[in-house]
């Protein structure tokens, strides 16, 4: 009776598998056995699986750390039917038998048919280059002083830099979970990230100086920073892990819980901190950006005693 | 020729010199005299802090009559007019004698307070009835820095005309701790009230009209004040209602800020400084600016004044950079407004502000933000900030801005219509 030995990794992935077509194997160090593993806790000959009819009998070969029972299956004592789950030394083995059934083929998302087309040079260099002009072009409307590029380089680099290690992080993460890293692939996703950001920043920053609801201004600019983070983060699981898509966005919706939750923490020190400087919204932009008409100062002024009755109510 | 020059010169040196010597000398008599016969009526208040019982803050006072009033400044028994429960006042005479004082009244505009004790303390110094001669040698008593009973010779250099406040213009160090002491004229007699220093040799007192002026206003009403926060809010009402009533009545003349025309100068209110980034040339922009702003502020307490008014214009070009780049300093700069007065959590609320845009035919299309914060011990008093920027040209830009410390609604409403309509660029 062939038996399939599976030695488990991180979260109970199998990380390798022995096939043997014989009712008796043998497992250890030694490069006799029918199973070699290379874990030093595990003895030169550590242990052998006998076949029954219901399953394996396991003899411990006078092994120095001796063989640990994580899950049995099976009801008849001593014999370990298919799916039974041991610990030699610090390896975690499963023993399978060839008719063991499979978990469900799960149905590849619209978006992992695509990675493979995301994770290629033509995608990523349009994009990188985009983002790069769009970071240049943002940092040149800003500076107010001579233009020197010993200046203007480290902080191009620095932006970079930093969408840069967020692909690594990805990519590492895929390499570890999915066998597979997809760099270009996360490197793609957090770069078009970056430039929906830059994009919905300016325009809500415009329409905000257009139509003057600071509060609500500034609510609305967290929400959409939340939901590009979502998406975001939704894309790079996606492309990281075997997650389903009901679990991806879970995971991303508590990841950019975390998020607020974190920010919200950093803030928490400022509520009720009284300032003597007014917080007033200073945004300016060039006429170019300006549609919003004015009225009458003599309007403005009237409208003020709510100013101060707001004011007068905050003492009370 | 030259050696006649040196000579004659020597010789100038030599009897300057001399005279010196014998007005010096006149001058250290008299003080001595001064020091002799005063140094009982010059008394060290104290505040004693009830919870630990030692001096929280000492300054100087004086007898003014028979029955124990002596005068001071409202700023060295501030903290037993605010916390009576915690403070008491005491006094401490030359000769060591102590005893217990009340508050009976307030001048907080002159920051001037009278105290009383039980019984006659000292015999009482006379006011001088009238005002001494510009340069006449004056002499400042108190108690600097705890280190007893001391004498600081100076000048008297008349009334400072460019105050709001009328405070006399003492040309000799005063020190933390004399706040409250007479100056004496040669006679003996106060003519001013210690009360500021600015720097070396630059001094401040109050003149002798104010004390008296509270001395009569005390006899009439015939009791002591009870409920000091209403009585000083009532104060300040009264005070910024007649400084802005004049101060709107006044001829607010414009002068240019670049292509805009901006506020003059509002003597004896404030005082303009200006300035540009025309000789940088390493500037990318011109930047012109005007700052103007009172120098009378009005103490109520360590960490809150009030009283001030200040004005401000820039004027901005974008010479070198482009529209985006103006703007983005220009945005800068619009954003790093806050008022000129220092307060507290305790004496106001946040600040509340409005902002919209404001066009009209006569009038560019510019932001506006009016931001107000209301005082909690004094109600219908406001710290009120203004601020105005052009929005309509790409490469050149005017901000106008105000500020007005411890004023009415009203009053600030009628300043910022009238400072909208002098301050232009059309």
């Amino acid at each position: 009776m062939a038996v399939v030995i599976e030695v488990l990794g991180w979260a109970g992935k199998s990380r390798k598998r022995f096939r043997v077509e014989s009712d008796e194997v043998t497992v250890g160090r030694g490069y006799t056995n029918d199973i070699v593993l290379s874990d030093p806790h595990i003895s030169p000959q550590h242990l052998r699986l006998n076949a029954t009819d219901q399953g394996w009998a396991i003899e411990d070969l006078n092994s120095l750390n001796g063989v640990q029972v994580v899950c049995k299956r099976g009801d008849i004592d001593g014999v370990f039917a298919s799916g039974s789950e041991i610990k030699i030394g610090r390896t975690r083995l499963r023993i399978v038998a060839t008719d063991h059934a499979v978990e469900q083929t799960k149905l590849l998302h619209r978006l992992e048919l695509e990675s493979s087309r995301l994770n290629r040079l033509a995608i990523w260099l349009p994009l990188f280059i985009a983002v790069f002009i769009t970071e240049l072009v943002a940092i040149y409307v800003t500076t107010a002083v001579a233009w020197e590029w010993k200046n203007v380089i480290p902080m191009l680099l620095g932006a970079q830099l930093v969408i840069l290690a967020g692909a690594l992080f990805w990519a590492l993460v895929g390499r570890l979970i999915r066998h597979e890293s997809h760099l270009l692939g996360q490197y793609s996703l957090l770069l078009l990230a970056t430039l929906l950001f830059s994009a919905t920043d300016w325009l809500l920053v415009t329409l905000n100086y257009n139509v003057n609801l600071l509060l609500f201004g500034e609510h609305i600019q967290r929400l959409t920073s939340l939901a590009i983070v979502f998406v975001l983060f939704s894309a790079n699981l996606a492309l990281a892990t075997n997650l389903s898509v009901r679990s991806r966005w879970i995971t991303s919706a508590c990841c950019v819980g975390l998020l607020v939750t974190i920010g919200l923490v950093v803030e928490m020190r400022r509520w009720g901190e009284f300032s003597p400087f007014p917080e007033y919204s200073s945004t300016l932009q060039p006429p170019a950006l300006l549609f919003a008409s004015g009225r009458s100062g003599d309007a403005f002024l009237n409208s003020a005693d709510d100013l101060f009755a707001r004011a007068d109510k905050s003492i009370e | 020729m030259p050696t006649l020059t040196r000579q004659s010169l020597s010789l100038c040196c030599f009897f300057l010199l001399l005279f010196n010597t014998i007005t010096a000398a006149a001058d250290v008599e008299v003080a001595r005299q001064l020091f002799a016969e005063n140094r009982s009526a010059i008394l060290q208040i104290r505040l004693i802090d009830l919870t630990s019982g030692s001096k929280s803050a000492i300054g100087s006072g004086f007898a003014i009559d028979h029955n124990g009033l002596i005068a001071t400044n409202y700023h060295v028994i501030e903290l037993a007019a605010s916390e009576p429960d915690q403070y008491r006042i005491e006094y401490l005479t030359e000769t060591n004698q102590a005893g217990v004082l009340t508050l009976v009244d307030v001048d907080v505009i002159n920051d001037l307070a009278l105290v009383k004790a039980e019984q006659m303390v000292s015999q009482p110094i006379a006011l001088a009835s009238i005002e001494p001669e510009v340069g006449v040698p004056v002499f400042a008593l108190g108690n600097p820095l705890d280190l007893g009973l001391t004498v600081v010779p100076g000048t008297y250099n008349g009334i400072n005309t460019t105050s709001y406040y009328p405070r006399v213009h003492f040309t000799g160090s005063l020190n933390s701790g004399m706040s409250g002491g007479p100056t004496l004229n040669q006679q003996g007699q106060v003519i001013g009230i210690n009360v500021a220093t600015a720097g070396n040799q630059i001094s401040f007192l109050v003149p002798t009209a104010r004390l008296q002026q509270l001395v009569v206003d005390y006899q009439q009403r015939g009791s002591a004040v009870t409920e000091v926060a209403d009585y000083i809010g009532s104060q300040l009402q009264a005070d910024q209602q007649q400084k802005m009533t004049q101060l709107l009545a006044a001829d607010w003349q414009s002068i240019a800020l670049g292509q805009a025309q901006v506020l003059q100068e509002l003597p004896p209110f404030v005082k303009c400084w200006g300035g540009s980034n025309n000789t940088n040339s390493k500037a990318q922009f011109l930047s012109a600016e005007r700052s103007c702003r009172s120098e009378d502020n009005i103490y109520l307490n360590a960490g809150f004044e009030t009283g001030i008014l200040e004005y401000q214009f820039f004027w901005l070009e974008a010479d070198k950079l482009n529209s985006w780049q103006f703007y983005a300093v220009y945005e800068n700069l619009f954003g790093d407004f806050a008022p000129g007065n220092r307060a507290t959590e305790d004496d106001v609320s946040e600040f509340h502000c409005d902002h919209d845009f404001i066009s009209s035919a006569s009038q560019r299309q510019s932001k506006t933000v009016l931001c107000t914060r209301a005082y909690k011990d004094y109600p219908g008093l406001y710290d009120t900030v203004f601020l105005q920027g052009s929005v309509d040209n790409s490469d050149k830009a005017f901000i106008s801005h105000f500020t007005l410390a411890g004023v009415s609604r009203e009053n600030s409403l009628r300043f910022a219509r009238r400072f909208m309509e002098v301050s232009q660029w059309r």
